[in-house]
């Protein structure tokens, strides 16, 4: 390993010579134990807990009531339950990026993120994979997507976009599951062995699977672990891809083009990364994790938004120039629509909140500034969710026939469902923080020990 | 410090795991079985009936055509319900006065319908039309069974959309000559392949069409 | 399905007529509870899709929480009961067949000769009776809305006095005693207010009661109707006439504001001639029709006119006075002065009126003043129309004017306390009375009011009795066509609500309450018809050589016809018309019109004031603003609409909304046009003004961009043209194998050129399918839920635009992109072209309408189908699926016609031919615009109207392959034409 790892690097880490690994270990296995800021965890999980409720009334309300209780219409057939599906999901591609991709190019840094990035994956991939069910018109035949022997002797229609994201999510959902376990196990059993009650004691060491970390237990671990990563690797195109497939196979102008595959990735690890820099620093200052998540972390994470950042700029404007080089007067109509149409605000908006502030990156000082980099990660957010938006809605509301032109407003229980889906996000984001292992102790130490030797 | 789990605490977890594992095949086969079971789709129910008519009697016993009670099966989609009328034709000569009888009785004096118990109920998005099934050479008992055999008259098939395309999908075997369409006891020769193909063929019955989904449902 | 509804629904009849006032309703739940209500319901229904009771929901509610392998979509609910019937069924057709009767239900008195098709006694769809000559199968819209009228649960359900729930009996019995007054002084005093009839037994009876009761006086009143035309007769023939438009032997037709096309009695009679003449253009060699229009507010007429000017409509008159005398020989006035650009045109067009003689027409509006219409009647008498292009005739409608009174005269007489005992019978005065009547405070000076109608409108309100008529469709009478030919009514279900017919009551008047309307009918036709002869009648739906007699040799009496003094000009003018959809009220309780997109705004639900894009920016109006319009002391409230090709300054108003009292659909929507009406001028008003009141009205409209874009939709050619194709028009390259249709491929094709946006075949559509209202709400956000629709275009200068319409259904492509997209299989291609939808497999993920390119598909956002009454759940058609909430759905070509023909040609050992099915909105088309049939059958109209040049696909260029296209529109205005 080491003599792969990538020449003169610069130091990360800087511990207290002598016990760095110890003080890992006290840092992180401290947080689950016994736990340091319990009042802004309590008030932190009551709120997500509320926004929580409102998920379930919300969608009590729309089963017993049907769609029509949000602002779809024809031809907007498809509102914000869709462009949120993309939001969500592309927010979950950091993760697996991260753990995947990063640790199979042995970029070290990334073992005190991805952790948590992995959670944040499981839990964005979960609401987005919730949403086409609350959006569908009879939700309880959802399983008819689903190929499987019954009594009607029928299949699924294997043409359809929509199969294909079933088991896109499906898969991706699983294996993140199962990477994000197997990451954790050698952590477990790290936290069963400090802790001194009976009670997590059983429980960490039920789920701690025996490790003893013995030489055969880490070789094995390592062997599946990086094969797991291998699986993982392809699904961090794939995933996004088939999404975006869901538009480009439609005729629909503004859907029906080449770049979206590779539009939708960038833009998910885009946002991604955002998320993931506001969760860093989020723990960081609330755990004062700052010799485990330091500013060189931020800086590098700076240095991927601002990458990621480009190349969906790219997108925009490869979009764009297709829709005026086609020469297609319906796909310049689009364009037209969400420059200057009814939905203007959320296209500038887009461009605006993803591209402007990001370009303070350039420069370290803002970089290494947690602030300052919060922001420009939650303004990318919050831009990547008006940039879903508009490629649905503004697709939609005028596609080719005058006559069947339409509007679009969601209505309150659009949002409900929306916020209340981010409730459930921070709620068992929350419980993850508070009840397993936030950051990956060992892993810490092994790119300690790496840097020191490789110095 | 004490140990937290005895020994033989690995064995337990390796077990409860793949316990697990073959909890989720079987439940999945479970399912299978449960919902093709007679108890899901209702082969075999006989709802009670106003009056206990034995088909066993009257075709088996007395020798009576389907046709005699169902008149309208060759000419509409539903085979028909026998109006009292037809009951009487019969019953005001014999068992006039049998207490079984009694509803029959009064359905005709007070101008009462009898209200039996459908037997074979299908879902209302699917139309299913009998007199096209005896064009095409399906007899009564393919479906109904051997209803000669039934003292009280049951779902002899599930009705399950599988059923239905099994057929539809492979009509061959089940395809008579319209002189065995009202036999209770048709068995398909070593022949019936050949026949039932060169049947469909003379009446240019085409599976693709069969199958497609408009053909039941509008 | 073996049992008998009649008399079920009978029984509920029954049941019903037990109850009274509130307790009405909560009984009528409880019967819906009843078996036999169920099963009439129910089991007739095959089709309800709704979701089932029993086992099935336990199961589907754990499937929502975790997914359970191998569930099946359908399993089994509780079995359902049969009621066979008790007596021998020979004599009757199988239940599950439909049943035809040729009737006849009516408008404005005339006859409308349908086809009522009934499953097991339920009347569920007309269908014009194609053997007579005054249909040929075609309707208007309102024809087949007709059906949700006779379930309207809000209609008149038992006899009130004083506003309670009475009896028949009580009636006949207060019957009866009043007629002991009458007859003492030979029913001095006694009033009866009809409307304008056609019925040959109406009339019999009115003049069998004139003879009990000499000193009756009788009142006609119509509050659209055409009473200013026969004055127009009068004066210019000095006689009584019927007066009809052949079109089918014209070949120029100058209309001066007269909407031939456009809603109303003699719609398909106009559109049917008007279409044969177009068509017969089309062809090489013969001469098509041209039509020349100048109105002050857009029509259908206008829309389908070659030229179209735009003059005021206090213009009019001049016009006809100066073509009269460009025209004419005698007897015109002198000429008033034109402006420069209407002596173009009336100059141009006066010389082509000239140079076509004998098949010329100058249409004059029955709105005009009747001199105006008598000077146009005598030009064309003088140009030798008549018995060509304008037919004369016995008059057709009765009473005229020499039978009856006016209601000025009833309300005058009713004031000075002249009138003891009022009977209205039909009519709703106490709505559609002009406002400066103030006829309702003259009804209350009447000491006994009686009234009869199908609502218990306003009208009944003001009386002490009401009757609640039965609808055409429950009852027998009997009715003549415009040109005359009478149909013999027959009832196709017994009275739903207890309601008698119109001949009952007035037989109650006569003193005969036990008569029955066949019995009252039959007596009229007994001299004329044997049994036989009856027989035959009622079998092919009109009685033949019934047709009014022609009257020869017309002398246009050569009396001077004077004009009538031009309203001052200063001001606007405000024009008052019926509403396209709704007509003058009386069909405000029908939610199908309510919700019929009116043809040219595509508005529901709501009436406006219609104002020119000029006016609207002088006056800083726009759509939406609720205005107010002071005509002297009279004034109107109601939300502006800005309308191209409106005259600048006229303001168009509409009747028929704002009702008070006619049931829960239609009451307190809209503004109220009578109360703004003069009974001295009801079609026009000069020097109004208009401001805007700050108040906004939100208005549904089905089709809020009418403008055309680039993209053309709706294709021109000049006359003789081919269209030339678009370069991208090659069928693209498909990554799917191509699908061969080796038996049939059904192809729709619609003609543009012909099509005249009359809504007839949505409403067809709409009857035949199944199709829920949703309500204004739900059209508001975009949720209708008609499958066909027909788009509204206007292009070019928004002051003088063209217009066009197009009737888009589904377009059946066969690269559908809707297949592709659905997840489960629920639109599927069938091995004759169509996109099968499959309601009871889709789940909705209305992946299939994001991907339509045409938007023509329609979503189940809530449980739609679900009826407000049970009993108006009896207007499906039960050989069609009721879709349930979350349900895609969409055209289906009518495939249960298909279904249904396809089994009926096995069952007869003959192959299924194209020509044996046609889909409900071709069947109904007054134009014949729309063809269906079979593509691979050379023969069939569709396979050589896609030879047509003028043939093209819309969208072709996105490769979709639909097998629903259009043959292009003519224009013959170079410069809006594209080739």
């Amino acid at each position: 390993m080491a003599a792969a790892s990538p020449p003169r690097q610069r130091r990360i880490y800087r511990l207290p010579e002598g016990h760095e690994f110890r003080t890992v270990t006290e840092q992180v296995a401290a947080i689950p134990l016994h736990y340091p800021q319990r009042l802004r965890w309590w008030l932190g999980f009551i709120g997500s807990s509320l926004l929580l409720g409102l998920l379930i009334v919300s969608a009590a309300y729309l089963f017993s009531e049907g769609i029509g209780v949000w602002g779809n219409t024809i031809p907007v057939n498809w509102g914000i339950a869709i462009s949120n599906t993309v939001w969500f999901i592309g927010i979950g591609h950091a993760g697996t990026f991260i753990s995947a991709l990063l640790l199979l190019t042995q970029q070290h840094w990334r073992n005190s993120l991805n952790r948590f990035a992995e959670a944040m994956t499981l839990l964005a991939a979960t609401c987005a994979a919730s949403y086409p069910l609350f959006h569908l018109g009879r939700p309880f035949f959802f399983y008819w997507v689903v190929p499987y022997p019954n009594t009607m002797a029928l299949w699924p229609q294997f043409r359809s976009p929509l199969v294909w994201d079933f088991f896109a999510f499906a898969t991706y959902i699983t294996v993140s599951l199962i990477f994000w376990y197997i990451g954790l196990v050698p952590d477990l059993a790290a936290v069963r062995d400090r802790a001194t009650r009976r009670l997590p004691q059983v429980l960490f060491g039920i789920f701690a699977l025996g490790w003893r970390g013995s030489a055969v237990h880490w070789e094995r671990w390592r062997r599946a672990y990086l094969l797991v990563a291998v699986v993982a690797l392809p699904l961090v195109v794939s995933v996004h891809s088939g999404v975006s497939l869901l538009f480009a196979v439609g005729q629909i102008p503004g859907w029906h083009t080449t770049v979206f595959p590779p539009y939708f990735v960038l833009g998910a690890v885009f946002s991604g990364f955002a998320v993931v820099i506001m969760i860093a620093i989020t723990l960081r200052h609330a755990f004062r994790l700052y010799d485990l998540v330091t500013r060189r972390h931020l800086e590098l994470l700076g240095l991927w938004l601002l990458a990621t950042g480009w190349m969906t700029a790219y997108g925009y404007l490869a979009d764009a120039f297709m829709a005026w080089y086609s020469g297609d007067s319906f796909e310049r109509g689009t364009l037209l629509d969400r420059l200057a149409g009814p939905f203007w605000p959320i296209y500038w908006g887009a461009v605006i909140c993803n591209f402007v502030p990001l370009q303070a990156l350039w420069f370290p000082r803002p970089r290494r500034s947690s602030f300052v980099l919060f922001v420009i990660a939650f303004l990318v957010t919050v831009g990547m969710w008006f940039e879903r938006y508009m490629l649905v809605i503004s697709g939609l509301f005028r596609d080719f026939l005058p006559s069947s032109w339409g509007g679009y407003v969601p209505t309150f229980w659009d949002w409900g469902i929306f916020f209340g889906l981010i409730g459930f996000f921070l709620f068992f984001f929350f419980l993850f923080v508070r009840f397993l292992p936030a950051v990956s102790m060992f892993e810490i130490k092994e790119a300690v020990w790496e840097e020191e030797h490789d110095t | 410090m004490a140990q937290i789990f005895h020994p033989g605490a690995d064995t337990r977890l390796r077990l409860a795991m793949v316990a697990l594992g073959g909890g989720l095949v079987l439940l999945f086969v479970a399912g299978d079985r449960f919902f093709g079971s007679d108890w899901f789709t209702g082969r075999g129910d006989h709802p009670a009936q106003p009056v206990p008519f034995s088909h066993q009697h009257h075709v088996a016993g007395l020798g009576i055509d389907c046709r005699y009670c169902h008149d309208q099966v060759e000419r509409t989609a539903t085979a028909g319900y026998p109006p009292t009328y037809t009951c009487m034709s019969c019953h005001s000569q014999i068992w006039t006065g049998a207490p079984v009888l009694a509803p029959v009785r009064a359905s005709l004096a007070h101008d009462e319908p009898i209200r039996w118990q459908k037997v074979y109920d299908l879902p209302d998005f699917v139309y299913f039309d009998h007199a096209i099934h005896l064009k095409g050479g399906v007899g009564c008992s393919t479906c109904h069974g051997r209803v000669d055999r039934m003292p009280i008259t049951a779902q002899a098939a599930p009705l399950t959309m599988g059923w239905c395309l099994s057929c539809h999908r492979d009509p061959a075997p089940h395809l008579r000559d319209p002189a065995d369409l009202f036999a209770m006891d048709w068995q398909p020769g070593p022949d019936q392949r050949q026949k039932g193909e060169a049947r469909m063929a003379r009446l240019g019955i085409e599976p693709a069409r069969l199958q497609n989904c408009y053909t039941c449902h509008r | 399905m073996t049992g008998r509804p009649e008399r079920e629904i009978a029984a509920l009849r029954a049941q019903l007529q037990g109850e009274r006032g509130p307790r009405l309703w909560r009984s009528l739940e409880e019967i819906a509870e009843s078996p036999a209500f169920a099963r009439v319901l129910g089991a007739e229904f095959g089709g309800f899709a709704l979701p089932e009771a029993g086992r099935r929901d336990v199961l589907r509610a754990m499937a929502a929480s975790i997914l359970l392998a191998g569930l099946p979509g359908c399993g089994k609910g509780p079995p359902d009961a049969v009621l066979p019937r008790v007596a021998d069924p020979a004599d009757d057709p199988p239940p599950d067949r439909p049943r035809q009767y040729a009737t006849a239900v009516t408008f404005e008195g005339f006859a409308r000769p349908v086809l009522a098709t009934t499953y097991a006694g339920r009347p569920v769809k007309l269908e014009g009776n194609p053997d007579h000559p005054a249909s040929r199968g075609a309707t208007d819209a309102f024809t087949q809305a007709a059906v949700l009228e006779l379930y309207d649960p809000d209609r008149s359900q038992s006899p009130t006095l004083l506003g309670k729930e009475s009896g028949w009996d009580q009636a006949v019995q207060a019957m009866v005693t009043a007629r002991r007054d009458w007859l003492r002084n030979g029913g001095e005093g006694v009033r009866l207010l009809v409307e304008p009839t056609t019925s040959p037994t109406f009339r019999r009876q009115i003049e069998a009661l004139r003879q009990q009761l000499p000193q009756l006086r009788l009142h006609a009143f119509e509050p659209v109707g055409k009473e200013r035309r026969e004055a127009a007769a009068r004066l210019a023939f000095g006689r009584p006439l019927a007066l009809r438009y052949a079109l089918e032997h014209a070949a120029v037709v100058v209309s001066l504001e007269d909407d031939l096309l456009g809603p109303g009695p003699a719609q398909v009679d106009h559109a049917l001639g008007w279409s044969a003449r177009r068509r017969g253009g089309h062809d090489a060699g013969a001469e098509a029709i041209r039509l020349h229009v100048a109105e002050s507010t857009p029509t259908l007429t206008g829309a389908m006119a070659d030229t179209r000017r735009i003059v005021p409509s206090a213009r009019i008159p001049a016009l006809v006075a100066v073509l009269a005398a460009a025209l004419g020989r005698d007897g015109a006035p002198a000429a008033p002065e034109l402006s420069a650009d209407e002596r173009g045109f009336v100059s141009s067009w006066a010389s082509e009126l000239r140079a076509h003689r004998g098949e010329a027409l100058l249409a004059v509006g029955a709105h005009q003043p009747p001199e105006v219409q008598a000077l146009a009647l005598r030009v064309n008498a003088q140009l030798g129309q008549l018995g060509r292009t304008l037919l004369a005739s016995e008059p057709v409608v009765w009473p005229g004017a020499e039978a009856a009174g006016t209601l000025q005269e009833l309300v005058a007489d009713m004031a000075a306390g002249r009138v003891q005992a009022l009977v209205v019978l039909g009519a709703n005065p106490a709505y559609t009375a002009p406002g400066d009547l103030d006829f309702t405070a003259a009804l209350q000076k009447v000491p006994w009011r009686l009234h009869a109608g199908l609502h218990r409108d306003e009208t009944a309100g003001f009386c002490h009795w009401h009757l609640p008529l039965a609808h055409p469709l429950e009852s027998w009478s009997d009715a003549r066509t415009v040109d005359g030919t009478a149909t013999i009514l027959q009832p196709t279900v017994r009275p739903l609500f207890g309601g008698r017919s119109v001949h009952e009551v007035v037989a109650l008047l006569a003193g005969d309450p036990w008569a029955r309307d066949r019995e009252i009918v039959r007596a009229t036709w007994r001299d004329r018809l044997d049994d036989d002869a009856w027989r035959a009648a009622l079998r092919q739906g009109f009685v033949p050589g019934t047709a009014a007699a022609p009257v020869g040799d017309l002398a246009p009496s050569p009396a001077p016809i004077g004009l009538p003094p031009a309203g001052g000009d200063r001001g606007l003018e405000v024009v008052i018309r019926p509403d396209p959809s709704i007509w003058d009220g009386r069909f405000a309780n029908c939610a199908w019109l309510q919700e019929l997109p009116k043809p040219l705004t595509k508005l529901t639900w709501d009436n406006v004031l219609l104002v020119s894009p000029a006016l609207a920016a002088e006056r800083g109006l726009a759509t939406g603003d609720v205005a107010r319009i002071t005509l002297g002391d009279r004034e109107l409230r109601g939300p502006v609409w800005v309308q191209p090709g409106q005259a600048a300054h006229t303001v168009t108003a509409h009747l028929g909304y704002g009702r008070k009292r006619i049931g829960r659909v239609g009451q307190g929507i809209g503004y109220d046009a009578y109360a703004f009406r003069a009974s001295t001028k009801p079609w026009l008003g000069t020097g109004a003004e208009i401001a805007a009141t700050g108040d906004r009205h939100e208005l549904a409209t089905t089709q809020p961009h009418h403008r055309m874009d680039e993209y053309r939709p709706v294709r021109l050619v000049a006359p003789g043209k081919a269209l030339e194709a678009r370069p991208e028009e090659e069928n693209q390259a498909s990554l799917y194998p191509d699908w061969d249709y080796p038996e049939i491929a059904w192809a729709m094709v619609i003609d543009l050129d012909l099509c005249i946006g009359c809504n007839a075949c949505v409403l067809a559509c709409q009857a035949e399918n199944n199709v829920p209202s949703v309500g204004k709400h739900e059209i508001g956000m975009g949720r209708e839920m008609h499958w066909l629709r027909v788009d509204a275009y206007h292009d070019g200068d928004p002051l003088d635009p063209s217009f066009y319409f197009q009737p888009v259904p589904c377009m059946h492509c066969e690269k559908a992109p809707c297949e592709v997209g659905c997840p489960v299989n629920a639109a599927v291609h069938t091995p004759d072209g169509l996109n099968a939808q499959v309601y009871n497999r889709c789940v909705g993920t209305r992946t299939c309408s994001s991907y339509c390119p045409y938007k023509v598909r329609r979503f189940n956002w809530f449980e739609y189908a679900k009826p407000a009454e049970p009993i108006v759940a009896a207007h499906y058609n039960p050989e069609v699926t009721v879709r349930a909430r979350g349900v895609m759905e969409k055209c289906t070509y009518c495939i249960q016609r298909i279904a249904r023909a396809r089994i009926d040609a096995a069952l007869e050992d003959r192959p299924l031919k194209g020509s044996d099915v046609i889909t409900a909105c071709a069947a109904v088309c007054p134009t014949t615009a729309i063809r269906f049939g079979d593509r691979n059958d050379g023969a069939s109209e569709v396979a050589r109207a896609q030879k047509s040049p003028r043939h093209y696909g819309l969208l072709e260029e996105l490769g979709v392959r639909p097998r629903t296209t259009y043959l292009a529109r003519i224009a013959d205005q170079g410069e809006k034409g594209e080739g």
